[in-house]
């Protein structure tokens, strides 16, 4: 048994699959820079199923509309509370899009008014330190999207801990390719991803 | 030949010598020097403190018999002890309660105090702490009540009788460090030590030479630890010093994958042998602790003591080793229980490694010597360990003979003076 999976939520509103090249490439940075003893295949699990508890750490994307069903809202509660932590990024990198506006809206429900993490936070120092906080996605440099970069992340906490990391950075786009391609960029823009990973695992 | 009134003189003359006799012995009886110790003195519970007194400062006591019918302080139990040093000879009886009452702080953050009562009778114990009331008990196998806010000294009242037991005081904790792969384990322990109110450090090592850590984490020392945990071989490099660390009172828990560090054996409970996997968990079902993947511990050391079993087999055991404590866990996965256990999983977690903890944890509270003799919380073997067995019966009274002579005494004053007036009144004499 591993000891790390991938897990992305699906959930019954949306496009939850939209960046399906991104689990591939993101246990791939796990397994090239850690010891983490990583699954080499991620799974899918629905945000309404009990199977969510047994992966603590979920990603979930989309492009669309979010509307949680009760059962996907009280799954989501119970997680929180037991220490899983859920990163949700908005695939669109639109602040005025309707992935943003229907997911916060459906995550604040769940896990109160979202803050945002400061850039000092361990999150950015738990393994790569990224001295300016969440790395800068091309698409932001891009002016694609709400032509905004973005400064800092938000989220929730439980009792200390980071329970929600909410991104409008679009990583979803930023990871979503082929492992393999790695070798075509200067600086790997996955190396946040190590450190969201390693943050869920050890803090 | 003596004449009538010759007999009636002479018979006058021998009662006055009997009465000047009898009021010789009567005066002798009253000047003489009473030999020490022949008296004895009765009591009961609510009058023990006066015959003590008097014990104590009449020197012709020489036996003091308690009847004891309620609960016999400490203090003047102590006083018979002294008094039957003394030479004077203590014999009591009563229908004491078999009663003993355990009062203990766990070692943990949030200290929880445990009283534990065990009466021989199945009669309601009413346990009661300075404050008031916490709880009634029937205690015939053995009761337990656990409490956070017990106060000052508690006492288990049946009857007229009651044990009685002061509340330790709380001591502060020590860090615990936990060593472990950056995994889920190592996170949710972590987590629930530090929920428990736990000061937690933490070497997670992520990397090759790249390791998720406090500052400051070294050296393992019981001046810094309370307990280290070592939840897989990640804990190797610090091996000996974890030795020394335990062998100088610190605490260890070795869990899965440390169990088979070389270097960790000669402190270990026990092995941990081939995994079961956990049980597969039905629609609707959450996790309990029996149903979570395990080692079962194998080649346990003569002197570990199991804690826990399960149906897969041995899930803890502890030993003592040097001058501190070794648990072995055999579950390697025991966040699955915390997040799959439902809605109790979290503290039912928490609190169980909280628990394992504390049970290594070293004490350091010292120990009160003079309560720990007082005997306040075992009255009956109190009083079987100061005055011996109860007799079964009071004590014939001392010399009934001597008690009656100064009633004989007086009859006879007044009969031999009646007669030697009655006889003078008689034969006309003034």
């Amino acid at each position: 048994m591993s000891d790390f999976t991938f897990a992305t939520a699906q959930y019954d509103s949306g496009d939850w699959e939209s960046a399906p090249l991104l689990p591939a490439n993101v246990i791939d940075s796990i397994a090239r820079y850690t010891s983490i003893d990583v699954a080499p295949t991620g799974v899918i699990v629905p945000l309404s199923a009990p199977a969510l508890f047994r992966y603590p750490l979920v990603y979930l994307t989309g492009h669309l509309p979010v509307r949680f069903t009760a059962a996907e809202r009280d799954n989501l509660r119970a997680f929180a509370e037991r220490g899983g932590l859920l990163f949700v990024d908005d695939h669109n990198h639109d602040i005025d899009g309707v992935f943003h506006k229907t997911a916060t809206e459906e995550l604040t429900r769940v896990y109160g008014p979202l803050r945002e993490i400061p850039n000092t936070h361990p999150l950015y120092r738990c393994f790569f330190t990224f001295e300016d906080g969440p790395p800068t996605t091309s698409h932001e440099l891009n002016g694609w999207g709400d032509n905004l970069v973005h400064k800092t992340l938000s989220g929730a906490e439980h009792d200390g801990r980071l329970s929600l990391i909410y991104s409008s950075k679009d990583y979803s786009s930023e990871w979503n390719y082929h492992p393999d391609n790695k070798r075509f960029l200067s600086v790997d823009n996955t190396k946040f991803a190590v450190n969201l990973v390693v943050y869920a695992l050890t803090r | 030949m003596p004449s009538r009134a010759d007999h009636r003189r002479w018979a006058e003359w021998a009662l006055r010598l009997a009465l000047v006799i009898v009021l010789a012995v009567a005066l002798w009886r009253s000047i003489r020097v009473v030999r020490p110790g022949a008296a004895s003195v009765a009591a009961r519970t609510s009058t023990l403190g006066e015959a003590l007194h008097r014990a104590t400062v009449t020197p012709r006591v020489g036996a003091l018999d308690v009847d004891v019918d309620g609960a016999v302080p400490p203090l003047e139990r102590q006083w018979l002890a002294a008094l039957r040093r003394a030479g004077v000879r203590i014999t009591w009886r009563g229908d004491v309660p078999a009663m003993a009452l355990s009062v203990e702080r766990a070692r943990e953050p949030v200290a929880r105090t445990r009283l534990r009562i065990v009466n021989e009778s199945t009669a309601m114990v009413v346990l009661r702490d300075s404050v008031g009331v916490v709880d009634s008990v029937r205690a015939a196998k053995g009761a337990t009540v656990e409490a956070l806010d017990i106060v000052g000294r508690v006492t288990a009242q049946q009857a007229r009788f009651a044990a009685s037991s002061p509340v330790p005081a709380r001591t502060d904790r020590r860090a615990v460090l936990v060593l472990g792969k950056a995994g889920w384990e190592s996170r949710f322990v972590l987590a629930a030590l530090g929920e428990a109110g736990w000061k937690v450090r933490g070497r997670l090592p992520v990397a090759p030479g790249v390791s998720v850590m406090d500052a400051s984490v070294l050296p393992v020392d019981t001046a810094r630890y309370d307990v280290v945990i070592a939840l897989d071989s990640t804990a190797a490099d610090l091996a000996p010093a974890l030795v020394r660390f335990v062998a100088q009172g610190g605490g260890a828990i070795l869990t899965g994958s440390a169990l088979d560090v070389g270097a960790l054996r000669g402190i270990a409970p026990a092995q941990a042998g081939a995994r079961r996997a956990g049980r597969i968990l039905l629609e609707g079902e959450t996790l309990a602790r029996a149903d979570l993947p395990l080692r079962p511990l194998v080649a346990r050391r003569d002197d570990a003591v199991p804690l826990e079993r399960q149906p897969a087999g041995l899930a803890v055991a502890v030993r003592r080793a040097g001058r501190g404590r070794v648990a072995a866990v055999g579950y390697d996965e025991s966040w699955r229980w915390r997040m799959q256990g439902g809605a109790a999983g979290v503290s039912a977690h928490r609190d169980w490694w909280s628990r394992m903890t504390g049970l290594v944890s070293p004490e350091r509270m010292p120990v009160d010597e003079a309560t720990a003799q007082s005997g306040g919380a075992a009255p009956r073997a109190a009083l079987f360990a100061t005055l011996g067995e109860p007799s079964g019966a009071p004590p014939p009274p001392e010399s009934s003979s001597s008690s009656r002579l100064p009633l004989v005494l007086l009859v006879l004053v007044l009969v031999a003076l009646l007669a030697e007036t009655a006889s003078r009144r008689f034969r006309g004499a003034s």
